[in-house]
């Protein structure tokens, strides 16, 4: 039998979890020992091939800044991100992929071939960030049977390992991202009513607060600057970090700072801590108003919070939910695994449903009473040509058809007409986005359709789109009159056309990826 | 022609405007009169008048005289609806009636006929047909139908109406209708007349040989009729003054940081040559010259220190140009604004003016604005204007519409263009401002904000 397995790829802490025999899921330590790996690169010097994942390269950064990367989830599907190593431009797909790769290797030493696969997201990410987690997995050599959601993936974990019921709102603040989802859970059976997230908000953005401090405090001490070199702020990032842990327990915290002008003690206290992270706080309470608003409820709606990501420790964090909800969040034993943990479950339930004779019996049974009912995560939609009611003209506008936070499967449908006599053909375009405006929505597959020619204007297409639990969406476009009809299926990990261009670009990161010996 | 036309509507307009600006100096009354003259029965309005009348002949739209009509055809004199009939001949008479048409009842010109209708042959196939001249003016138009929907370049295509239908056969050579009878029911709402006001309109109802085309008979009738609404050449005219009117709202915001930029300049000087001529690549070799000039005149006017009355302008487009043309006019400013890749908190409150005159609608503006000016480009961050806040709003409503207004950038900040990513960014954190500002126990009301943040 397969091994059954879920990754959390996190921006500063990556996990991999697997099912037990009796479908239960357990963290597998990396080959330090740990049960977090950092997700940071270190390119070795010596040896151009060895490339040091987690915590060998988080030290390294002290020597050769210049050659570590960190945080690299902030840039999936940026197509104009890359980190220069002796020449070598990797790409945000490749250098996820080395950590997968050290979290793959690590873990098959103890539990053989790791292979078939879940990877965790951030809710809001959009196809061009799923499909490229997507391709770090392939390029990790690992198979990648589904993404799921983060605050998804939790809600799984908590809700099979203790007693969660009602309208339970999920609040996942991590090391670079917040997610906020709420969903309704009955024992096993957990309904994703909406999500939100914001992608540059997390422990990360709360340490650069920090760090800015410490600035601020040396400038005013010396009138001199305390970061020096791309080495000094990768160490005093690091005791940003470490500060930032210290306030979650005590008032006060107090590091010696030494700069190129001298050394001085500093003291943050929790307050000023606190101030600072003031308007951050702020964008994940908006967050939270946005996500009861969809979800058509006020705070008195919602029967449980629960806590993901390490960030989620902060005092200030807490205190703001109690604050709004009237009752304390609930804290899982560990906040940064239960996205890995749900993962693997996750991973448990789509093998159950795609390939059930690769499930052993034990995992099989300790699944069977699990149901998840997930949501479109996005709006999906077409680029069409209404006339504007205000002015009488032509507008080029998007047209949702498939609403985002509709329960999956599902499928619907908008009728659209041709705009011209003889009309021999229509552009047809996939949008996701929620936006009228075309400017600000991303088009994911765009298609031609031909039609009969000398054909009056008006003639009737119908659009329908529909998304399957596997995330596999099919687009049919269909001219009444003829009945022709166009069909474009979108899968996850493949946007309806794959160029060349597309393949070299895979072939190349899967060869990268695979010529670096990952420590 | 045109760029004669323009040289004065623009000369005219910064005369106007200097009089506002300086009312010291001249007797407004006075001058306005005199201005007002000029626009009207002065060198811009028979120029224009001419050039009108050459295209309109040039296209064949004028009717035909009387000496026009077949010599065998038989033809009444030219009547009013209340002249004595003769049954010799043939009459027509024009009665403004109600059409019910589906859900909707619309005004309609019933044309009757009765008299006597002439043909060589017994049995003949008659055809009617009904073209409608208006003869209000010293040069009589054609009454305009339009043949194909449209705007800008491409259309609206507009033709000479006429009404034609089967008469079915006559039975004898001289038929005789001795009572009126109804012939024909025109349609108003299909009918475009030169100008708004009081019509009189020509109504020529011919009998036809359906076989061979010739004119049987022909009778004539006028009828006065009051247009409610703008005419085609009351539109022409409209469109022209409205482009000349966006011009000088293009500068105003230009100059409106006391400055006037070369690529603001520019872009005004384009947009002009693309509007205002008839097609930038069949200008004659004087037009393009002439048009600098007269722009080279407003931008001395500017670079003097003059101001325009922006709301003035706004006033007079309010009642010529439709809402499309004023939100075109909204966006050649915006676009002007830009141009020096910042925005002025001057500019940016002029913008704001224009879009309260020229009454479109706030949220759309805004929209416009947000695509236009992005937040990196404003010098001043005037939270209320960019998100939307109102002074009639209450903390509550603050908070909700900030929330929407952050779902909405949220879902931005992961576009494809990077443009459009680093705007979301920042408005996301406009936004949480924004709210810590107004939404927090200790909050600033919008009435106490009315000055922008910077």
């Amino acid at each position: 039998m397969t091994n059954i397995v879920g990754i959390d790829l996190g921006t500063t802490f990556s996990e991999l979890a697997i099912l037990n025999a009796i479908g239960k899921p357990e963290i597998i330590p990396n080959a330090d020992g740990e049960r977090l790996t950092p997700s940071a690169i270190f390119f070795d010097e010596e040896n151009p091939d060895m490339v040091r994942v987690g915590i060998e390269a988080i030290n390294s950064r002290y020597l050769n800044a210049q050659r570590s990367v960190r945080w690299i989830k902030r840039h999936m599907g940026d197509p104009r991100y890359h980190k220069t190593i002796d020449s070598k431009d990797w790409t945000a797909v490749e250098l996820s992929a080395l950590i997968l790769k050290k979290l793959k290797q690590d873990c098959s030493v103890e539990h053989g071939e790791i292979r078939d696969v879940v990877i965790s997201v951030p809710a809001h990410f959009d196809e061009v960030r799923r499909k490229a987690t997507m391709d770090a997995g392939i390029a990790a050599g690992l198979n990648v049977i589904g993404i799921v959601n983060e605050p998804v993936a939790a809600a799984l974990y908590y809700a099979t390992t203790r007693k969660v019921s009602g309208r339970v709102m999920v609040y996942d603040l991590g090391g670079g991202t917040f997610d906020v989802t709420i969903m309704d859970v009955k024992g096993h059976q957990m309904d994703i009513v909406c999500s939100q997230g914001d992608h540059s908000l997390g422990g990360i953005d709360f340490d650069q607060k920090i760090l800015e401090m410490l600035e601020k405090s040396y400038r005013e001490k010396f009138n001199g600057e305390l970061i020096a070199s791309d080495e000094d702020r990768a160490k005093y990032e690091d005791e940003s970090e470490d500060i930032k842990r210290t306030l979650s327990r005590r008032d006060v915290a107090k590091k010696m700072l030494y700069g190129p002008k001298g050394n001085m003690k500093v003291e943050i206290t929790r307050e000023m801590f606190e101030a600072a992270i003031g308007e951050l706080m702020d964008r994940a309470d908006i967050l939270v108003e946005v996500a009861l608003e969809e979800a058509g409820i006020d705070p008195s709606g919602i029967d449980k919070v629960l806590l993901v990501g390490g960030s989620t420790r902060i005092p200030l964090v807490q205190q703001r939910l109690e604050k709004l909800f009237g009752f304390p969040p609930e804290t899982a034993v560990n906040v940064d695994e239960c996205v890995a943990l749900g993962a693997a479950l996750h991973a448990g339930l789509t093998m159950v449903r795609e390939k059930p004779d690769a499930v052993s019996a034990g995992i099989a049974n300790g699944l069977k009473d699990i149901n998840l009912t997930d949501v479109c995560n996005h709006s999906y939609g077409t680029i069409c040509a209404p006339l504007d009611k205000e002015t009488g003209r032509r507008v080029v506008e998007n047209r949702i058809i498939l609403k985002k936070n509709t329960p999956l499967p599902c499928e619907a449908s908008q009728m659209f007409y041709t705009l011209t006599k003889g009309q021999s053909e229509v552009a047809v375009t996939v949008t996701q986005g929620e936006d009228k405006a075309v400017e600000y929505v991303n088009r994911i597959a765009t298609h031609k359709f031909k039609l009969p020619a000398d054909r009056p204007a008006q003639c009737p297409i119908k659009v329908t789109y529909s998304y399957d639990v596997n995330q596999r969406m099919h687009c049919k476009f269909e001219d009444l009159e003829s009945g022709r009809i166009l069909e474009v299926d979108l899968a996850l990990g493949q946007d309806g056309k794959v160029s060349k261009q597309d393949v070299k670009e895979k072939d190349e990161e899967m060869a990268a990826v695979g010529k670096s010996k990952v420590q | 022609m045109r760029m004669d036309k323009l040289l004065v509507s623009i000369l005219v307009l910064l005369a106007a405007s200097a009089a506002v600006t300086f009312s010291g100096l001249i007797d407004r009354y006075q001058f306005a009169r005199f201005v007002n003259h000029i626009e009207r029965i002065g060198l811009r309005y028979l120029l224009k008048l001419r050039g009108l009348v050459r295209r309109f002949k040039s296209s064949g739209a004028f009717g035909r005289t009387r000496t026009g009509i077949a010599a065998n055809a038989q033809s009444g004199p030219g009547t009013d609806s209340s002249s004595p009939v003769d049954i010799r001949i043939l009459n027509c008479r024009v009665r403004l009636t109600k059409q019910k048409d589906q859900d909707r009842v619309v005004d309609v010109f019933n044309v009757d006929i009765c008299g006597s209708i002439h043909t060589s042959i017994t049995a003949c196939q008659a055809a009617l047909k009904v073209s409608v001249l208006d003869v209000t003016d010293e040069f009589p138009m054609a009454v305009q139908t339009q043949v194909r929907q449209g705007t800008g370049a491409g259309g609206p295509v507009l033709s000479p109406f006429y009404h034609k239908a089967d008469l079915g056969k006559l039975p004898h050579q001289v038929t005789i209708l001795s009572d009126w009878t109804s012939v024909a029911q025109l349609r108003l709402d299909k009918l475009l007349f030169p100008r708004r006001g009081g019509r009189t309109l020509q109504f020529d109802t011919s009998v036809l040989s359906a076989e061979t085309g010739q004119e049987l008979a022909l009778a004539r009738c006028r009828f006065v009729y009051e247009n409610p609404d703008f005419g085609f050449m009351d539109l022409q005219e409209n469109s022209e003054r409205t482009k000349v009117l966006a011009v000088a709202l293009a500068f105003a915001v230009s100059a409106a940081d006391g400055d006037l930029h070369d690529w603001e300049i520019d872009l005004i000087k384009n947009w002009a040559r693309d509007n205002i001529l008839d097609s930038p690549e069949e200008a004659s070799d004087q037009d393009i010259p002439r048009l600098d000039k007269a722009l080279n005149k407003t931008i001395a006017f500017f670079r003097a220190g003059n101001r325009l009355d922006g709301c003035g302008i706004c006033r007079e487009l309010l009642g010529i140009a439709p809402i499309a043309q004023r939100y075109d006019i909204l966006e050649l400013c915006l676009y002007v604004a830009r141009a020096s890749g910042t925005v002025a908190a001057e500019e940016l409150a002029i913008l704001k003016d224009l879009a309260t005159w020229l009454e479109v609608d706030p949220e759309r503006f805004r929209v416009m604005m947000q695509k236009v000016l992005p937040i990196d480009m404003h010098q001043v961050k005037d939270i209320q204007t960019v998100l939307g806040i109102t002074l009639d709003m209450d903390k509550e409503k603050v908070r909700r519409h900030l929330n929407k207004e952050y779902s909405k950038w949220n879902s931005r900040v992961t576009n494809s263009d990077p443009a459009i990513q680093g705007q979301a960014d920042q408005m996301l954190r406009l936004i949480a401002e924004a709210r810590s500002q107004y939404t927090s126990e200790q909050r600033v009301s919008p009435q106490d904000t009315k000055a922008p943040v910077r």
